[in-house]
């Protein structure tokens, strides 16, 4: 049900590993701040552009990826023009626009596994203060997804259940049944995580 | 922290992105369509109480992060935590943290039914809207150098909707108090 947003294919930017994409990308971020000319940064965002363009997505899929946000970009960015100065406007269009092509472009080319390893990677030294268990975040993902269908599929049973007595189906109605039913299935499956030893015998310090 | 937190701040996230799916709804008055899922950090504060809701938060920026389209109408990945609107996203584990951390303090067991709806809908408020929307302008004013006015008349039309969301988080809060209470108490 939520399929992932990465493309298959052999471009370059596909064979670079994922925590190199990810430093890549926070180095751009952090550099584009530093940049002020609207020439330099209009060929920064070609730059950027360039693994996103090798993609070749069809126009509608870039429209459902991107859409939204480029019209919020174009709309801030005139509006900044409007207030401040059209150079300042152009020169946040550019900036946004450059490491959000970047940013799509790293996400479409990395696979969802290569990018858990680089954040359980990133996690280690977090994990060495005694901060957070990189097993456990794992694990929270994996129930995350596991359960999420789940949960649509009971927000559907309970607006068909709704509909079949007459009655509209309401926010106010099903949030707390949707939200009761979610919390009682959670510990369910924690005494199963316990039971089960999943998470180490220091698992129930509760 | 026991399986039982992180069984409930995993269980939250999948239902924050579940409510992402629901098609928003346009109300005759409001500009903008209104979507379910930034109610999510409303219930998370109010609900699951300040730790818990924003550690569901951060594990629903992990989630996008990694590329997975949770966030509402399909969008994910990368390109929305750098883009406009990340300040409103980041702001969500604060807006989170914020509600739960008044919602502990305000509301009780033993009050009667308005009175905790009240104390929800003020957490929410307080939470979910102002500290989501100070980190959104934050950042699109800072960070990305939009101005101030322009992010300020721009996030207008989303108030009457989110004001909505306080109302419906509010009394979906206190049912599930009612129902199946879990917000740690704290004097």
């Amino acid at each position: 049900m939520i399929a992932s947003l990465y493309v298959e294919g052999r471009t370059p930017f596909h064979r670079l590993p994922a925590g190199a994409k990810l430093l890549l990308l926070v180095l751009v971020g952090i550099g584009l701040a530093f940049l002020h000319s609207p020439w330099v940064l209009g060929g920064a965002l070609v730059i950027c552009a360039m693994p996103y363009v090798l993609l070749r997505l069809p126009f509608s899929e870039t429209r459902r990826r991107l859409g939204l946000m480029v019209l919020t970009v174009l709309l801030l960015g005139l509006a900044t023009a409007w207030f401040e100065s059209p150079l300042a406007g152009l020169v946040a269009c550019l900036r946004i626009l450059a490491l959000v092509l970047l940013a799509a472009a790293v996400t479409a080319t990395s696979e969802i596994a290569d990018m858990m390893a680089a954040v359980t990677r990133a996690m280690m030294p977090l994990e060495r203060l005694g901060l957070i268990k990189a097993q456990d975040v794992g694990l929270a993902l994996g129930l995350a997804l596991r359960f999420a269908p789940e949960i649509a599929g009971r927000h559907q049973a309970l607006v068909a259940a709704h509909r079949a007595r007459g009655l509209k189906p309401r926010w106010c109605h099903i949030l707390p049944a949707l939200i009761v039913l979610t919390l009682k299935e959670a510990d369910e499956v924690a005494r199963a995580i316990d039971a089960r030893g999943l998470r180490g015998h220091k698992a129930s310090d509760r | 922290m026991s399986s039982r937190d992180l069984v409930l701040i995993a269980l939250f996230a999948a239902l924050v992105a579940v409510l992402g799916m629901i098609p928003p709804v346009t109300i005759g008055f409001l500009p903008v369509p209104i979507t379910a899922q930034s109610m999510g950090v409303m219930l998370a504060g109010c609900i699951l109480g300040a730790r818990r809701g924003a550690l569901a938060f951060l594990l629903l920026i992990l989630m996008v992060a990694i590329g997975l389209p949770v966030l509402s109408g399909g969008r994910g990945g990368l390109a929305i935590l750098a883009g406009p609107t990340a300040g409103y996203i980041f702001g969500w584990v604060a807006g989170a943290f914020v509600t739960g951390l008044l919602a502990e303090r305000m509301v009780r067991e033993s009050q009667n039914g308005p009175r905790q709806i009240l104390g929800f809908a003020l957490a929410a408020l307080v939470g979910g809207i102002g500290v989501v929307y100070l980190f959104g302008t934050l950042w699109l004013a800072y960070a990305k150098g939009i101005a101030l006015p322009a992010v300020l008349i721009g996030q207008l039309p989303f108030l009457a909707g989110d004001l909505l969301k306080v109302a419906i988080a509010a009394l979906a809060a206190r049912s599930v108090m009612v129902g199946y209470p879990l917000l740690p108490q704290r004097g």
